[in-house]
């Protein structure tokens, strides 16, 4: 399997990057290819089976999007074809219509493969906590720290329906953006090291064997978080 | 005079009064009582002829403190709230303290030690002449979000005219107060790392001008180094106080300024502290005192005690340290120092959880550095604490070998964890956890007389 790795020098902000060196434990016989900001984008020319991509400053998402945007058309095709994207923290904010920076003062266009906008204001952090069903299959916990809510109808495409926290906004039960196999929450940080249902799933998806590394002490740590989150 | 302002100025006088008379030490209440009353408070406030702020992610205490002891030794009345809070209500709290009725401040000089996210509350209403700056790194997520958001603050807050002593090795506080046109920077020119590629996290990585690529001349911690832009002609800022010597054996550091060499006291070798080192002596310097009277000053002040205490007991050798979790720049730079020092058989007491938050505070160990936890001197890790099962799978992941860790849920259980055969404990500690990391100190002092006996 071939993984590309987004940005990883500056899309990392809260622990996001080791969502990477955790899938290098798992799935040791793939290839791992770190594109930086400055680089050209494997994507590009060639398709890999994941990528991912971290949370970032709101500087940096203007950069993104501006290195992104020229390859629109690559990553829808990227995406009916079923690659698997996981986008933590306000990474998928990148892909939606346009984001307002409401304290810079700033309007940007983001990719539009989401029909959804985004507004970001300095002076409202929002910090809270996700618990909820993926998939009806198992449980996702996980922590959230934003500046930004999203507005528009993800009701048909969504990571997680929340059972206890917001969803895209303080008015919404679902968390997150899901077009075919292309997930962006949320949710921060080692997301994929803190839930390990999740964590084989997205192996599985992607066509590869998941053996989590360190499975045992990943599902004793997985199982605390969940318990004092419903407490 | 405003009455609004003489009401909260009364108010406030009386709380601090009535906290004193039961006991409690008047750090925020009246300072937030008057803020109340008053939302304009410290604008109404005069300012002492010279307002110097301390800002900064990680050492600004501590740097508030040393520059305040050090004018006072040299005869100056300072006001300080550095044993008080850093928010808005906390320098209310500190600057009425030392004022008259009407505002008028009792001392000439305050030295204001000033939370980053605080500055926007604190610098609209008063201006400081000075500000000095640590550095600026990530910090507690839910509270600091990231680097270029306390920048967005800082830098919308700060009045242009304000004299701005900034860290030279630190790409992002350099830029503190880009209009501010009186800038001096400090920084460390010695033990030069070889490393060009740092094995932290880093909150910069792009040119600050151009955005282009960044070359490392050398790396020391996270992103604290000197660069070069690959793409524009941007270099790191040229310092005019630089510690170009660090002596451990005679505990000295060379400090050098317009081409002269001077010797101070090194207060302690941790680096980061003498970074803050750095930025106390080339400050006051720069403040007026000579380098003869710092160095005489230095050599009578400590680190306020409570954040490094190492204590030898017979065979033992006991650390405390003070860390702050949530913080993972700050707990990464006293795990690289403890594992740094030259000492074999280390057991290392790690109780760092947040006490509100629960399976909220599991990402910030992610961004620290576990690393050399796995050096073979440590024959001992103790997780103590909620997270306990996180940050034994975060030093797995960091290839730290599993038979040398210990887990415990309840912080109190760890001291019973504790592996006697290592000579020199460290107790790394929230300050919520004092008590526990008191008793863990007390587990091994008793181990300790036990066998002088
Ligand atoms: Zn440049």
């Amino acid at each position: 399997m071939t993984v590309e790795v987004l940005f990883n020098e500056v899309c990392g902000l809260f622990g996001d990057v080791f969502n990477a060196q955790y899938l290098e434990k798992c799935i040791p016989d793939s290839e791992f290819i770190y594109t930086a900001l400055c680089d050209k984008p494997y994507f590009e020319d060639n398709t890999p089976d994941i990528i991912l991509m971290g949370a970032m400053s709101e500087k940096t998402q203007r950069a993104v999007i501006k290195k992104l945007l020229p390859l629109k058309n690559r990553i829808l095709e990227l995406i009916d074809k079923g690659v698997v994207f996981f986008v933590t923290g306000n990474a998928f904010e990148v892909f939606t219509k346009e984001i307002d920076y409401v304290s810079e003062e700033i309007k940007t266009e983001g990719l539009g493969i989401f029909d959804l906008t985004v507004k970001t204001d300095y002076f409202n952090r929002y910090n809270g906590k996700v618990l909820g069903k993926f998939n009806g299959e198992f449980e996702i916990t996980g922590i959230r720290s934003q500046f930004s809510f999203v507005y528009g109808n993800n009701s048909d495409g969504y990571f997680v329906k929340s059972d206890s926290g917001i969803g895209i906004n303080p008015d919404s039960k679902f968390e997150g953006v899901r077009k075919n196999n292309f997930f962006g929450t949320h949710l921060l940080g080692p997301v994929l090291v803190q839930n390990p249902p999740l964590c084989e799933y997205i192996i599985s998806l992607a066509g590869g064997t998941p053996r989590l590394a360190f499975e045992k002490q990943a599902r004793s740590a997985y199982t605390q978080r969940l318990k004092e989150m419903k407490e | 005079m405003n009455i609004r302002f003489i009401i909260a100025m009364l108010a406030a006088k009386i709380s601090k009064f009535l906290l004193k008379l039961i006991g409690k030490n008047a750090t925020y209440l009246p300072g937030l009582i008057a803020l109340k009353l008053d939302k304009n408070f410290l604008g109404g406030l005069s300012k002492p002829e010279t307002l110097i702020c301390v800002t900064g992610t990680n050492g600004k205490t501590t740097t508030s403190n040393m520059i305040t002891d050090i004018l006072r030794d040299n005869g100056y009345s300072v006001t300080n709230n550095g044993f008080g809070s850093n928010v808005q209500a906390g320098v209310a709290t500190a600057l009425l303290a030392d004022a008259t009725l009407t505002g008028k401040p009792k001392n000439k000089v305050a030295v204001i030690e000033v939370d980053e996210r605080s500055s926007i509350l604190v610098y609209k209403y008063i201006t400081p002449d000075y500000l000095v700056a640590t550095n600026i790194t990530r910090d507690s997520m839910k509270r600091n979000a990231h680097a270029e958001f306390i920048t967005f603050i800082v830098n919308s807050a700060l009045p242009s005219t304000t004299k701005v002593f900034l860290n030279g090795d630190d790409l992002i506080s350099s830029f503190f107060g880009k209009e501010n046109t009186d800038r001096t920077y400090y920084g460390l020119d010695c033990e030069i790392p070889e490393r060009e590629e740092s094995a932290g996290v880093k909150d910069i990585v792009y040119c600050p001008i151009c955005g282009g690529k960044l070359n490392a001349d050398y790396i020391r911690y996270n992103h604290i180094g000197r660069y070069r832009c690959s793409e524009c002609d941007f270099v790191s800022p040229e310092r005019a106080y630089t510690v170009t010597a660090i002596d451990r054996e005679n505990k000295t550091v060379t400090l050098t300024h317009n081409g002269e060499n001077h010797i101070l006291p090194l207060v302690n070798d941790n680096i980061v502290n003498v970074y803050n080192l750095c930025a106390v002596s080339g400050f006051l310097h720069k403040f007026g005192l000579s380098f003869e009277q710092i160095a005489a000053s230095l050599k009578k002040t400590a680190i306020v005690k409570s954040r490094f205490d190492t204590e030898k007991i017979g065979d033992y050798s006991i650390t405390m340290q003070l860390s702050k979790g949530q913080n993972p720049i700050a707990t990464s730079r006293s795990i690289n120092y403890i594992a740094s020092i030259e000492a074999e058989s280390k057991a290392m007491l790690f109780m760092c959880d947040d006490i509100e938050e629960k399976a909220e505070s599991a990402c910030w160990i992610y961004d620290c550095d576990y690393a050399p936890l796995a050096s073979d001197n440590i024959k001992q890790v103790i997780f103590a604490g909620r997270r306990c099962k996180d940050h034994l799978l975060r030093a797995l992941l960091a290839g730290v070998d599993e038979s040398k860790i210990a887990i415990c849920e309840d912080p109190a259980d760890g001291a019973g964890l504790i592996d006697t055969s290592c000579r020199n404990v460290y107790i790394l500690y929230q300050l919520y956890l004092v008590n526990e990391a008191k008793k863990a100190k007390a587990f091994i002092e008793k181990k300790a007389r036990e066998e002088i006996k």
